[in-house]
């Protein structure tokens, strides 16, 4: 916080009287600035790079200099991690989970959005402002129940089970973003497609899925980011360790070797890596899903 | 929905097609089988794991949950004894104090990175970038770093203070009940401060130009454009930013689950902590108890949420 507050003085700089001081002034608001960004990107940046290093690190190493650069680069680590402490197992449960469940609200989301956008009939806005109204929700209104229920239909501690959860979980948001655009394709479209003999169904898989496709891909990685660090209904909805997402493998790992902060580390890493490889490839498209709805 | 055979089916099938669908005839208009073919599969995840989940949890609330096949009525007695608990109004403060001032760090740090950006620093692209990353990790793997961040030993925080001479300041940040809230509600912002950042840039890029080239002329200075000029203008978006930031904290778990679990001695406890403490992690296994605890804190967020709306509706929210 501190570290930003300098930032305020140059962009506003305007001080005509003195052209002499305006300039010293203007660099020393100037150094003010790039010192404030320099101290804040590091504040941002550097707990990760930290972590990035600790993760090809043994134990013994960090614990004799935690904030040294790697000597050596113990990749093996990440094969340790993977094949011994069954990250893989949590990552290609995640993976199924997340992907599943995304493919689903997806679809079942842009079905509905594209019905409360398009058709008028009565009950529309109610039905909308019902499956909007639960983004308000706190989770524990469904939390405890949600238990009961998986638990009575043998859905409890199964990937199946959590990712029905997901799918209702981000079924909102997802229909509430894409109603917004969807709302925005011209009706000329629809009715020039109509005359043409297309059916109501053919009407939404060959023209709003493909014209909808930039806001889809939007609601699509805002999902995916979302259910992949989600935990909250990961830890209460499964507690065999056979269906762990990753969140839960890196917190249970945590839990039980306390001492191993290198491994931690390294299992921390690969729940980061496919993040950072989606950020790679689509930083703007990132941002935009994560901050959608609240741009307006 | 099909063709129903029998008289008083394709009665009330008329009825219901006439009720459900609107009086004009135009090309939007849809028979009730049309709509229900898109809608149908949505409300029907949303019925199963959203409606009726939320009105078992208020049916739970009533009863003594012990184990999962039977349960015993005891009326009010859950929501009586929820008012008298300690812990719970431990909780209630904490989560009052973090959807407070939490939001306000959010919100002012994100508004200095996004003035930073649109005075045009250089690499402006390359930082906009770097500084919405913290946005994109999970709280397990935010929370176990600054876990370390704070730790007494060897974290950062601490190294960094006894570098300087100031040994000390160094606390347990995350073992003193006087600084673990305060630590947590740093952290929260550290992860989210990027995100009202891209926010603020958004609006800050629609502004008029032209108000800030006369504030320019004008000869005002940097604190007299920033609080009369560009906070002003901003204020539809800054206020936006704190209602959504003040629900979210409502809901706060993750990280205080991650870092704290609610400790030392309830100085983090969220209500959210203590729903779910109450529910799987208590001795004692009684789901009705922390299903009272979240009625009431749903009605509490839902309650913030209708006053927020009334108090600062807008004109396109009313367009229905």
């Amino acid at each position: 916080m501190t570290s930003a507050s300098p930032a305020l003085k140059p962009p506003f700089a305007a001080d005509h009287r003195d052209s002499l001081s305006t300039t010293l002034s203007r660099m020393l608001r100037n150094g003010g600035l790039m010192a404030a960004v320099v101290l804040y990107t590091l504040y941002a940046a550097l707990p990760f790079l930290w972590i990035g290093t600790m993760s090809v690190r043994t134990t013994a190493e960090i614990s004799a200099n935690h904030f040294a650069w790697p000597e050596t680069f113990h990749w093996e680590k990440f094969r340790i991690a993977w094949v011994d402490s069954n990250f893989a197992q949590y990552f290609w449960n995640s993976t199924i989970v997340v992907v599943s469940a995304v493919a689903i609200v997806t679809l079942l989301g842009a079905a509905a959005a594209h019905c409360l956008a398009r058709y008028n009939f009565r009950g529309n806005r109610l039905v909308y402002f019902i499956l909007f109204s639960s983004i308000v929700f706190p989770p524990q209104i469904i939390l405890i129940s949600l238990f009961q229920v998986l638990v009575e239909y043998d859905l409890y501690n199964s990937r199946l089970g959590l990712m029905i959860v997901y799918v209702s979980l981000q079924l909102p948001l997802t229909v509430y973003l894409l109603e917004g655009f969807f709302a925005r394709i011209p009706q000329d479209l629809f009715d020039a497609a109509k005359m043409d003999g297309y059916s109501d169904f053919e009407i939404f898989w060959r023209i709003v899925l493909p014209v909808g496709m930039p806001a889809i891909a939007t609601t699509i990685i805002l999902n995916f980011i979302q259910l992949w660090n989600e935990f909250l209904f990961a830890v209460v909805l499964l507690s065999d360790q056979g269906a762990r997402t990753l969140p839960i493998g890196i917190r249970a790992y945590m839990g039980d070797y306390f001492q191993d902060i290198g491994m931690i580390a390294t299992g921390m890493m690969i729940a980061v890596i496919p993040v950072v490889v989606l950020y790679a490839f689509f930083s703007e498209k990132l941002i935009q899903g994560m901050t959608a709805g609240a741009v307006k | 929905m099909s063709d129903p055979s029998s008289g008083a089916a394709a009665a009330l099938r008329r009825t219901l097609a006439s009720w459900l669908s609107a009086p004009e005839a135009d090309s939007r208009r849809a028979s009730l089988p049309t709509v229900m073919l898109f809608l149908a599969p949505a409300l029907l995840v949303y019925a199963a794991l959203t409606a009726y989940p939320v009105l078992r949890t208020f049916y739970n609330s009533f009863f003594n949950v012990a184990d999962l096949a039977s349960s015993e009525f005891v009326g009010w007695t859950h929501y009586a004894e929820v008012f008298k608990d300690k812990t719970f109004w431990a909780a209630v403060r904490n989560t009052a104090i973090w959807s407070v001032i939490g939001p306000v760090l959010d919100v002012v740090a994100g508004l200095l990175l996004a003035l930073c950006l649109y005075a045009g620093v250089p690499f402006s692209r390359f930082l906009r970038v770097a500084w919405f990353t913290p946005v994109l990790l999970s709280y397990v793997v935010v929370g176990i770093m600054w876990v370390w961040i704070y730790n007494y030993d060897w974290g950062v925080v601490n190294g960094l203070l006894r570098a300087v001479g100031l040994q000390a300041w160094s606390q347990a940040w995350l073992g003193d009940p006087r600084f673990a809230l305060g630590s947590l509600i740093v952290t929260h912002a550290w992860k989210w401060a990027g995100f009202n950042m891209v926010v603020c840039l958004a609006a800050l890029h629609s502004l008029p130009s032209e108000v800030l080239e006369a504030a320019e002329l004008d000869n005002c200075g940097w604190w007299h454009k920033l609080t009369d000029v560009i906070v002003p203008m901003l204020w539809p978006t800054l206020l936006n930013l704190y209602i959504l930031a003040f629900i979210g904290k409502m809901k706060v778990f993750d990280l205080v689950w991650i870092m704290t679990e609610g400790g030392p001695v309830w100085s983090t406890e969220t209500v959210s902590t203590y729903v779910y403490k109450r529910a799987f992690n208590w001795n004692t296994f009684d789901l009705g108890y922390p299903s009272a605890i979240a009625v009431v804190w749903f009605f509490v967020v839902v309650g913030f949420v209708v006053f927020f709306n009334v108090l600062f509706r807008r004109r396109e929210r009313m367009e229905y």
